[in-house]
């Protein structure tokens, strides 16, 4: 593997069956036989692209082209059908906050599975406590059960363990509306720092705003291939004037 | 067997959700942890009017006798009831985030193993106080047996809990098996009780040796036999051969499947 890149995807296809009425109980997979039947449905045909370390690049394309399948193939949930995925080093991912959060635990203690689950040993998140409590400004309630926080207290409390996973891959999708204006301005300052400290960011969104601020290049997915690939402004205001005549 | 070599690296992750299953476990109830006590005194003494008071067995200190394997049992035996679940509960975690998948059966069946530990404290504190004693030769051969199932029950959770994601049915044979696997097993009885004609049959159950260690251990007093340990040794390994490798097939799927 090339050392320059830090993100290779090599031909990648992935099809999903889907079911018409998908049983999974002993009745229903031998009463039901016939209503079992499903369809192929290739979502990924071949993608194929590169990300060089240290650079930050946006997925765009309309909804159901792939983009947070392509995202999941990335993370290691889901495996590609055929083709390569070659990822270097630690990956944390801004996919769906909160992974194992346990309402009845105090946000101390869910700082602390949550960021073990991203990989991090005991020494790490220790290291890393306070930036995580002072960033996402929860200091007050850091002992309370995460159960009765507010849901906007709860992915502020999410996304600062995630952020602050000092992970080499960095993978987004679109969960940059978390929190008010304030704390939304400071979670980009905080992309900018991760950026520029060389950390590879992927960006899945529908907001070309977000996309512009950050990334410097944009992959535009379309039925299941890169449909174009470039620098951020040309590739979206092809898309957008893609968008506006469809 | 890379998985191992992951599991390692994401120690802190099996930590906390360990120690999130104990103590999260008897969150909200009264009597909190000591359920984990009360759960198999129950059971002991219900069996111990039964097989003393009318099913007489003729066994000497009988509780003692089904004490001692008793509490080993009911490890063993939560971990395939409730282990089959154990990505299927997870299924929003498995869904969300990248980990290595082992971890959660791995977790699984160490917090039973914690708590089947502490109500091993329990036996010793019985036995003591019985005027029983102990062998102290023979408990030396103890974590060595405690390994071997903790082995037997980790290959069986990673075979059933990766089938259960596609046939949940799974769970509820599981707990219909391990109830007829507690009477085939055993537990209220002694192996040299089984007619000599179906003993080959009780022989391919794991459980047999390691309980008949158990046994022969902390009751009988006396250091298994080496037949019996490596007898239960080499079926607790092919186990979590047979677990592990299954697991692996299956758990690139489970996103998909949940």
């Amino acid at each position: 593997m090339n050392d320059e890149y830090s993100i290779e995807v090599e031909n990648v296809v992935k099809a999903f069956k889907v079911f018409r009425d998908r049983g999974k109980t002993l009745k229903e997979i031998t009463l039901f036989k016939k209503r079992r039947s499903y369809e192929k449905r290739v979502v990924l045909n071949g993608i194929q692209f590169k990300v060089k370390k240290g650079e930050a690049v946006g997925l765009i394309g309309h909804n159901g082209c792939g983009k947070s399948t392509t995202l999941k193939l990335l993370t290691k949930i889901m495996y590609p059908d055929s083709g390569k995925i070659n990822m270097k080093g630690r990956v944390s991912s801004l996919i769906e906050l909160g992974a194992g959060f346990h309402p009845d635990m105090s946000g101390r203690d869910n700082i602390y599975i949550n960021a073990s689950i991203f990989g991090l040993t005991k020494k790490e998140i220790d290291d890393k406590y306070n930036d995580i409590v002072a960033f996402s400004e929860l200091e007050e309630f850091i002992t309370s059960p995460v159960r009765t926080y507010s849901s906007g207290m709860y992915m502020r409390l999410a996304f600062s363990v995630a952020i602050n996973v000092d992970a080499d891959i960095l993978l987004i999708d679109e969960i940059l509306a978390v929190g008010d204006i304030a704390f939304q301005e400071k979670c980009f300052k905080k992309l900018e720092e991760i950026k520029s400290r060389g950390t590879t960011i992927v960006i899945v969104s529908h907001s070309l705003n977000q996309i512009e601020k950050i990334c410097d290049r944009t992959i535009w997915l379309h039925d299941g291939i890169v449909y174009k690939e470039g620098a951020t402004k040309t590739v979206n205001q092809l898309y957008l004037d893609y968008m506006c005549n469809k | 067997m890379y998985w191992i070599k992951e599991i390692y690296i994401y120690r802190t992750m099996a930590a906390s959700l360990i120690k999130r299953d104990i103590i999260g476990r008897y969150k909200g109830s009264i009597l909190g942890f000591f359920w984990t006590f009360l759960n198999p005194l129950l059971q002991l003494i219900v069996y111990t009017i039964v097989f003393t008071q009318i099913m007489r067995m003729g066994i000497d200190d009988y509780y003692l006798f089904l004490f001692v394997v008793l509490i080993p049992w009911l490890f063993f035996s939560t971990c395939v009831s409730g282990g089959a679940s154990c990505i299927w509960l997870n299924k929003d975690m498995v869904n969300k985030i990248y980990f290595p998948r082992e971890i959660l059966p791995f977790s699984f069946v160490t917090s039973n193993l914690v708590n089947m530990l502490l109500t091993m404290i329990v036996i010793f504190v019985v036995l003591f106080f019985s005027g029983k004693g102990f062998n102290i030769v023979a408990l030396l051969y103890l974590p060595l047996i405690i390994v071997v199932e903790y082995i037997l029950a980790l290959g069986i959770v990673l075979l059933v809990s990766g089938i259960t994601v596609y046939f949940r049915d799974m769970e509820y044979i599981l707990s219909i098996i391990t109830m007829a696997w507690q009477f085939l097993s055993p537990v209220l009885y002694d192996i040299s009780m089984v007619p000599e004609d179906i003993l080959f049959f009780f022989n391919l159950n794991p459980m047999t040796p390691i309980l008949t260690a158990y046994r022969s251990i902390l009751y009988y007093k006396q250091v298994p036999e080496v037949k019996t340990l490596l007898h239960a040794t080499i079926l607790g390994v092919i186990l979590l051969f047979v677990g592990a490798f299954t697991f692996s097939r299956l758990k690139r799927h489970f996103a998909e499947e949940m």
